[in-house]
């Protein structure tokens, strides 16, 4: 597809970055030029140096014929002024970033008047995530499946846990107690494996498990990972993110406290949100969060605008024996570090838009009809767990699974039909209108025919 | 350098030569000249020493630097040049490995020079397989190897930017493999074009393609002692001054004539600039060398083609322009300076860089008498940085350095300075012929071994825009990473 991606910042720059990796034909609008100079050894794209809101630029960089138009500069106003033109230059398909908590509520009057068919706002996707992620606090993220019938999550294997040390085929053999999940994917190192029936997991193991809702709170009762909800969250950092953060979980009803550095925006905070406790002060000063009570609440989520800062806090919040402790941090290239650090739980804005965007790109150039409903990235994008809806017309339909090649790297996880989840066994069939969880290691995969053939 | 990958690149790339020379293999068993078991020794010979390394060598890092893309860009001209050459070698018509890699480098490069005394002797293969390295080094062999392997390694920017000829280098498509495809796909359409004209005007099949080769790639070798001027026909000559013109044009003009988008074309500076020095040299030296011919239309037709042969850096020729006027030799002299179009087959100094060179002197002139007067210079509708101004500079006085090294250094074999001096200019501008001893009806035979060594590392520096040749005498390149 052709995909237009106006401002190279960092968000534009790793999602062009993963287009042209899926194969699109991608042009990059900025308006620095050493930017371009940079990008353009690095990137297979074509790079236009102006601005997204001018039309003659637009048309140098031939978007009558763009498929898609993604706007994401500093700017709302420019995104959404950039769509706008874009849409009457004859563009097909418009997103924009729009993030300013101001234009929230006007929001779907705005996507209507300016034809932006899709707004991101990645620092509230960030929070929704975030507070997702806090409901389940056993796991190190909770992607959701099927309307939410159907979770994937995962945990750190440690030594003693019965799973550990007992082959997959023998799992529940020996484990009669534990609730059956399906175990779809294991990271080890830089490595990402698709469990067969030999494979034995091993302490430090991060495991990824699918299953219908009741039975993967079930499963981490009876790992004894402790599912004692959270009810109290202190936030570092009252930025975009904290703030969406703030005002979900107050929705939720969990004691929130927030620490802000600057006055003037605590100040800010405590109008909009009266139901927390702002807290003026640096979040990176230990004394100041032992005395606002860090080793008494249930989580910890610094969101403040340095990497840095998020993980020193992050790294003592633990030490200190917080249950969870959720870090934003840019640089993915560092998470296997923190992973082997105990930060278990770490998101970054740049990637929850990206993959968002990417999952809408997807389903867009996905001509078939068992197109990606549903589309998270593990480890960087080393894997994917996709959800289709199975085309009626597919030649997989209502063949035995046995009798159905799988591709080497990939694995049907779970089925969900007219609302009941089922892990598949050989005997079992895809029909149409299914939904069917896959993992796969090849990434870029449109269609469930590219996993399952006959 | 990252070794295992550059390796394995250039081994690719000479699987690709080798490829390249069957057809020379089928002309040469078709006209039984007895090249034939040259070109089957050498295609053997060259696919084993590219499949060695591009299939054994695992790259661990598979991400090309800008360096190394630079050095492959060097080295692969290199090597392509030397297994080039070995056909020559194998099948006895050039004996002396120093004459056949000459000979090599000029074809590859599409300079056009020559060491041959008596070209017509040549058996037919050899003859087709030098015409043909215009036509590949026309448009570039790592180009032609991105277009067929696109996935050949992750950042391939690099190699396309080393190649092709200009101050810039600007994709015609987001991808590109298809900006490489799109350009090659552009080429063989004109050139297709060209055969097809020229068979029409009563060429044969060989004639044709050895002549397309050389205008194509505005190389400039013929399989005639006379060069054009052998087949004695106006039209002909009309023919290949057009195309001459035409393939000096960049060709993005003609990718925006096919999408049917007037405004680049008609806003595009250089290739104005361009037409307006072929029309004011054509009515010059016409003018100069009116006396010299019975009519105004042989004057024109002589005049016009000596100027799109020499502007495009092609190097055909219909007259002894040495035998010219003054004036007319002086205009041809600046016509090999400036070149033709960047983005096109030719070489030369490229108009782009004269015309900004030129806006840039007239704004500093101004700025003397305006010094408060804040202006920047624009090309082609957008700004030219600072930066990009300054590197152009450095890069004319590099190119002067060159030049001037190179002419010096002739100075030892060639006998008078006009020889020496064209000798490196013509090689450097990757145009053919020179004045004096060089002159279109002379050849480079004379000069020594050495000499034609030089001379060839000069063209591979004109062809290549210096850099990726001078980069590889610099030790840092070669330290391992």
């Amino acid at each position: 597809m052709r995909i237009l991606v106006i401002g190279s910042g960092k968000m534009g720059a790793s999602l062009a970055q993963s287009l042209i990796q899926e194969g699109h034909n991608v042009t990059v609008i900025d308006r620095s030029d050493t930017v371009i100079q940079r990008s353009q050894d690095t990137m297979d794209a074509m790079f236009i140096h102006g601005s997204g809101v001018s039309a003659a630029t637009l048309k140098e960089a031939d978007v009558q014929h763009a498929d898609i138009v993604i706007a994401a500069t500093m700017g709302d106003e420019i995104n959404m002024l950039s769509c706008l033109t874009a849409k009457r230059l004859g563009a097909q398909y418009t997103i924009a970033r729009i993030r300013d908590p101001e234009y929230l509520s006007t929001l779907p009057f705005l996507q209507k008047e300016l034809s932006i068919d899709y707004a991101i706002n990645p620092e509230r996707a960030t929070a929704r995530e975030i507070s997702r992620m806090l409901r389940f606090p056993y796991a190190g993220s909770v992607e959701t499946f099927a309307r939410g019938r159907v979770e994937m999550a995962d945990f750190r294997a440690a030594e003693g846990d019965p799973v550990v040390g007992v082959p997959m085929r023998e799992m529940y053999k020996k484990n009669k107690h534990l609730p059956q999940v399906l175990f779809c994917a294991v990271e080890r190192g830089d490595e990402i494996i698709i469990p067969k029936g030999d494979f034995v997991i091993q302490a430090g193991d991060r495991v990824h498990v699918v299953s219908d809702v009741k039975t993967i709170t079930q499963f981490f009762e009876a790992l004894n990972k402790g599912s004692s909800a959270i009810k109290s969250v202190m936030i570092m950092g009252g930025g975009r993110i904290g703030y969406y953060l703030a005002n979900m979980l107050l929705g939720m009803k969990i004691k929130v406290s927030l620490i802000e550095i600057s006055e003037e925006k605590a100040r800010q905070l405590s109008e909009l949100l009266p139901g927390a406790t702002i807290i003026q002060g640096d979040g990176t000063d230990q004394e100041l969060l032992e005395s606002e009570g860090l080793s008494d609440v249930h989580a910890f989520v610094p969101l403040s605008g340095r990497d840095e800062e998020n993980l020193m806090a992050g790294f003592y919040a633990v030490q200190r024996g917080v249950k969870k402790v959720i870090v934003k941090s840019n640089r993915e290239n560092y998470s296997a570090i923190m992973h082997n650090m105990g930060l278990d739980s770490i998101i970054s804005t740049k990637a929850v838009a990206c993959n968002s965007i990417l999952r809408t790109v997807r389903t867009r150039a996905s001509r078939s009809t068992a197109t990606v409903e549903r589309m998270y990235r593990l480890m960087e994008g080393k894997a994917e767990a996709l959800e289709f809806i199975a085309d009626p017309n597919a030649p997989y339909i209502h063949v035995p699974l046995k009798n159905l090649t799988v591709n080497k790297d990939a694995l049907i996880a779970v089925i969900v039909r007219e609302g009941q989840v089922q892990v598949p066994f050989g005997n079992d069939t895809i029909e149409a209108g299914d939904h069917v969880v896959a993992i796969s290691r090849r990434p870029g995969i449109s269609d469930l025919g590219q996993i399952v053939r006959r | 350098m990252n070794y295992p990958l550059v390796f394995r690149l250039l081994g690719r790339l000479l699987m690709m030569e080798g490829a390249l020379m069957a057809p020379s293999l089928l002309v040469a068993l078709l006209h039984r000249g007895g090249d034939a078991p040259a070109f089957l020794f050498t295609i053997v010979l060259t696919l084993v020493c590219g499949a060695l390394p591009g299939f054994l060598l695992k790259p661990r890092r598979e991400d090309l630097t800008a360096r190394d893309g630079m050095a492959v860009a060097g080295l692969s001209w290199l090597l392509l040049s030397f297994f080039g050459a070995l056909p020559f070698v194998f099948s006895g018509a050039i004996p002396h490995l120093a004459d056949a890699l000459f000979e090599s480098v000029s074809g590859f490069t599409t300079t056009g020079s020559t060491i041959l005394r008596d070209i017509e002797g040549l058996p037919k293969g050899v003859l087709f397989w030098r015409s043909f390295t215009h036509w590949i080094g026309g448009m570039g062999v790592l180009v032609f190897t991105l277009a067929v392997l696109p996935r050949l390694s992750g950042r391939t920017a690099h190699l396309a930017r080393a190649e092709s000829p200009g101050p810039t280098f600007s994709k015609l498509l987001p991808k590109m493999g298809d900006t490489a495809k799109m350009l090659y796909g552009l080429y063989f359409a004109l050139s297709l074009a060209e055969c097809a004209c020229l068979l029409l005007a009563g060429m044969n099949v060989y004639d044709a393609l050895i002549h397309t080769f050389g205008t194509a790639g505005t190389g400039g070798f013929s399989n005639y002692n006379l060069s054009v001027a052998a087949f004695h026909s106006p039209l002909i000559e009309w023919i290949i001054a057009v195309f001459m013109l035409l393939f000096g044009i960049n060709f993005a003009i003609y990718f925006h004539a096919l999408r049917r988008e007037a405004g680049p074309i008609l806003h595009s500076e250089e290739m104005w600039a361009y037409l307006g020095l072929v029309a004011f040299a054509a009515v010059g030296i016409t003018a100069a060398i009116l006396p010299q011919y019975p009519d105004f239309f042989t004057a024109l037709r002589y005049g016009f083609f000596q100027t799109t042969s020499i502007i495009s850096t092609t190097g055909f020729s219909t007259a002894d322009f040495s035998l010219w006027p003054l004036i007319a030799r002086a205009l041809l002299l600046l016509l090999m300076c400036t070149g033709a179009c960047a983005g096109s087959t030719a070489g030369g100094f490229k108009m782009s860089r004269v015309l900004l060179l030129v806006k840039s002197a007239y704004r500093d002139l101004e700025h003397t008498l305006l010094p408060r007067k804040v202006s920047v210079v624009r090309m082609e509708g957008k700004s030219v940085s600072e930066s990009t101004l300054a590197q152009l500079g450095v890069y004319m006085f590099i190119y002067l350095c060159v030049f001037l090294v190179g002419g010096i250094l002739m100075t030892f074999d060639a006998g008078d300075l006009t020889t020496a001096f064209t000798a490196s200019l013509t090689c450097l501008s990757n145009v053919g012929p020179g004045l004096g001893r060089v002159g279109p009806a002379e050849n480079f035979a004379f000069f020594s071994p050495v000499s034609k060594l030089i001379l060839s590392l000069l063209m591979l520096a004109g062809r290549l825009e210096i850099y990726p040749v001078l980069i590889l005498f610099s030790p840092t390149v070669w330290r391992k990473t």
